[in-house]
């Protein structure tokens, strides 16, 4: 019965991402072109890895919005880095340590001390913003780039596909691996759902918490290095495109399968790439699309969460 | 009865079918004016399914229904509060922040003129008024609802079922699940002045004393069938057995027999156990036996668990298997061979969007996973294994625990507790809920881990410790009371403080 539940949203997803397609297909034909597909492939590497990492802190039901700024602070550590002449594999470690270091504060924060987590994650991306100035006074850094090997991160290719979108299927490898096959997931699953009941059965309930908010910053600040990488200069600006599709990647693929998932973050992240995508061949203004977006978010929120339906039914009824 | 017996709802041939699964077939239900009408079956009977039919949640596949003579079809909930019928949820959801009064006329306050349309408080206080002197209660309607004792929130609850002048048919859905004996009292005592007022109450319960104590006449369902109708005289005057009519021929709440022993090894040692809630408790529990706590919700039984199972801080010694003990958190007692299986099941018992395996695995995850890898083959073989020995029903590995009903929610829980082995079971409240088929499997469960391990059962049902247990002790007020010689003695010290003479 399960099974056959997932089928069918399966089904709905594909004929959704179906509809879409051929609408923009129709509207321009080099929306199905192999460069065009190839290019949102890209844009969903970056915007998949802060998703998934974003997953992990709304399957422990909490929230983390300071990953955009975090990012924005690892890309301009990372871009420091190189331009100070350190080889690329230890400023991509550089920018991910600032990612990582930054999500053990918010999980701390908020596991141990209980403070409050929108707020604890607004103050703390607020800070990394303050930080990622430090370094040029707010002006990107593209120094040593070419000379570095960072651009190969976005150039190279691996066993047929671009290197971000293979970085984009590794991560979701194991992400899957830990949040629906290990007990670290199984651990996430039911804090999220239930904490008292999840320390109750002897889950380290707050090590998770930390672990998902650690999770989540390394993740965005991996992100951010192959939107650097694709870009060739590191920006203060950087991590402020994450923060929208990633939640509406997460909540997208949670309303269409149920609950939040890697494999429903995958999802989340084709659905709002092929739109974003398809707008700009469109060559619809961004500010455009981002409104559109946002519509069919909301929209399919509420069709798909049986939740959210059945508060509507029970609204009719009282009324 | 002061109205006489005037039929106020007559329901002929209902049927309601889902799919091709008959939930109710062809039952007839009348009620009459101001009387107390007991609506009794073990889940799945098809009792709330007639609830369902009657509050306008379900729409009937067939049969006629008439309140006060007049046809209705009642498909909405909205049809149902029309023609005059009011239902208490089980748990009824109720805005905390606001007070007694408001609560009642949430939705309908009634706003002043103006630009911003002030909500009329002082209305609000008239109205609250005059409900209170249709129906006097003593309740103090201007306090906050989170302030107020479980009973007053039930009547809130009652009252905004009765804000409306037509209601005529009021069902309660086990409104005494979470109240203590005293609330119980003014609780009844407060539907008996509705019965005086003409109200009709139709009354859900899954304790049979009640019945008899509150109930003017019940009904027993039983496989989606009405099986019996009687008054309560009737019912005494005949000996008429509920619990048989419930479960049919044989039936019955049976305790399993107790083995007589209590030399067994001593596993749990409490010695001036203190916490907030409770103060110097000291017992011991054995292998091979269970030990009983009776206390009232509010005597410092839910605490006193929790203090054993690490859950809260406590002082005084503590002692497992000979070696003294400090349990930080309850991982820690877990991992020292104490489970506990909560009385809040839903809040802390379950993950409730999980399914059997997953819940089943939750307390043990070492022995669910290797290498930090879930060991899924494993793990559904020991869970199915466990599901078989507690009589999970239905037998749905792959379901979500929200689909399960109270008692075999609760078998999980004690699934989860063999998966993890413990040497000490604590079981708070084991019966809440449960409907009386899943009562006497649960005690028998009890009885067959206490074979292996030492069992504590902690519960506000006296007739509970009492029938379970091979020692008992009372927790009133936070204070341990030992002495009880019997069942009576056992009540007594543990709704008065001492144990008669």
């Amino acid at each position: 019965m399960i099974s056959n539940r997932l089928f069918i949203r399966l089904l709905a997803f594909a004929a959704l991402v179906a509809v879409i397609a051929a609408i923009f297909w129709s509207q321009n034909p080099a929306f199905l072109s192999g460069g065009n597909i190839r290019a949102l492939m890209r844009h969903m590497s970056v915007q998949g890895l802060a998703a998934l990492g974003l997953t992990f802190v709304i399957v422990v039901r909490h929230f983390d919005l300071s990953f955009p700024g975090v990012a924005s602070m690892g890309a301009m550590t990372l871009g420091w880095l190189i331009a100070s002449g350190a080889p690329f594999p230890a400023a991509i470690a550089g920018a991910l340590a600032v990612g990582l270091v930054f999500g053990l504060v918010n999980g701390i924060a908020v596991a141990r001390f209980g403070l409050p987590d929108i707020v604890t994650t607004i103050a703390t991306g607020g800070l990394a913003v303050g930080f990622s100035y430090f370094y040029s006074n707010g002006t990107s850094i593209s120094q040593n780039f070419f000379m570095s090997g960072i651009l190969d991160l976005n150039d190279k290719r691996i066993i047929g596909l671009d290197m971000p979108f293979a970085i984009l299927m590794a991560a979701a490898g194991v992400a899957a691996v830990v949040l629906h096959a290990s007990r670290v997931g199984a651990g996430m699953y039911a804090t999220g759902q239930n904490r008292v009941s999840a320390r109750f059965a002897g889950i380290a309930t707050r090590r998770l918490i930390v672990l998902a908010f650690a999770l989540c910053g390394t993740m965005a600040c991996l992100a951010i290095t192959l939107l650097v990488a694709s870009s060739g200069a590191a920006n203060v600006t950087a991590g402020g495109q994450l923060l929208m599709p990633a939640f509406a990647a997460v909540y997208l693929g949670a309303a269409l399968f149920g609950r939040p998932s890697v494999g429903a973050t995958l999802a989340g992240t084709l659905m709002m790439s092929t739109m974003l995508n398809g707008f700009t061949l469109l060559a619809i203004p961004y500010y455009y699309s981002d409104a559109i977006v946002s519509t069919v978010l909301i929209a399919a929120i509420a069709i798909f969460d049986p939740r959210l339906s059945g508060l509507l039914n029970f609204r009719k009824a009282a009324a | 009865m002061t109205s006489g017996t005037r039929t106020v709802l007559d329901m002929r041939g209902i049927e309601k079918r889902f799919g091709d699964v008959k939930a109710l077939g062809h039952v007839d239900f009348d009620l009459d004016a101001g009387e107390i009408h007991a609506l009794l079956g073990v889940n799945g009977a098809g009792k709330s399914t007639l609830i369902k039919i009657l509050s306008g949640v379900y729409v009937k596949s067939g049969g006629t229904i008439a309140v006060g003579g007049v046809q209705h079809e009642l498909g909405t909930p909205r049809a149902a509060i029309e023609a005059g019928i009011a239902t208490v949820q089980q748990h009824p959801e109720l805005v905390g922040d606001l007070t007694g009064a408001e609560n009642i006329f949430l939705g309908h306050e009634g706003a002043r003129p103006g630009l911003f349309g002030r909500i009329d408080r002082a209305d609000i206080a008239r109205r609250a008024e005059a409900l209170l002197q249709r129906f006097p209660i003593q309740i103090d309607l201007s306090r906050r609802v989170a302030d107020m004792p479980a009973v007053d929130r039930e009547i809130v609850a009652i009252l905004h079922a009765l804000r409306l002048e037509n209601t005529r048919i009021l069902i309660l859905d086990e409104p005494t699940s979470t109240l203590t004996e005293r609330e119980k009292a003014s609780l009844f005592s407060m539907m008996r002045m509705l019965r005086k007022a003409g109200i009709a109450i139709i009354y859900i319960t899954h304790r049979l004393e009640e019945v008899y104590e509150i109930a003017d006449r019940f009904t027993v369902f039983r496989g989606g069938q009405k099986v019996a109708c009687h008054t309560v005289a009737e019912a005494r005057g005949k000996a008429i057995s509920i619990p048989v009519l419930m479960l049919g021929a044989g039936g019955g709440l049976t305790f399993p027999p107790r083995t007589g022993r209590s030399d067994g090894a001593v596993v749990l040692e409490a010695e001036g156990l203190s916490a907030d809630g409770f103060a110097n408790v000291s017992l011991t529990a054995r292998k091979g036996e269970i030990l009983g706590i009776f206390g009232l919700v509010g005597s410092g039984v839910d605490e006193l668990s929790k203090a054993l199972f690490g859950a809260i801080p406590s002082s005084g010694a503590l002692r497992l298997e000979g070696r003294d003990v400090r349990f930080r958190s309850p991982a820690e007692a877990l991992r020292a061979g104490i489970f506990l299986v909560p009385g809040d099941r839903r809040a802390e018992g379950l993950t409730l969007d999980e399914n059997v395996i997953f819940n089943t695995v939750a307390a043990n995850m070492s022995r669910a996973s290797l290498g930090g890898l879930m060991r899924f083959g494993a793990n559904r073989r020991a869970a199915r294994e466990l599901a078989q020995m507690v009589d999970l029903q239905p037998m749905r590995l792959d379901r979500d625990l929200r689909g399960f009903s109270g008692g075999n929610q609760q078998k999980v829980v004690i699934a989860r507790g063999l998966y993890r082995q413990a040497k000490c079971y604590i079981f708070v409240e084991p019966t809440v809920g449960v409907d009386i088929g899943a009562r006497s499997r649960i005690y028998a469960l009890m009885r067959e881990i206490s074979k292996d391990a030492a069992v504590i059962v902690m519960s506000s049902d006296c007739d509970e410790v009492h029938g379970v247990a091979d020692r008992t002790l009372a927790l009133y007020k936070g204070r341990p009371i030992e002495g009880a010689a019997d069942r009576d003695q056992l009540l007594h010290a543990g709704i008065m403080g001492g144990v008669a003479a």
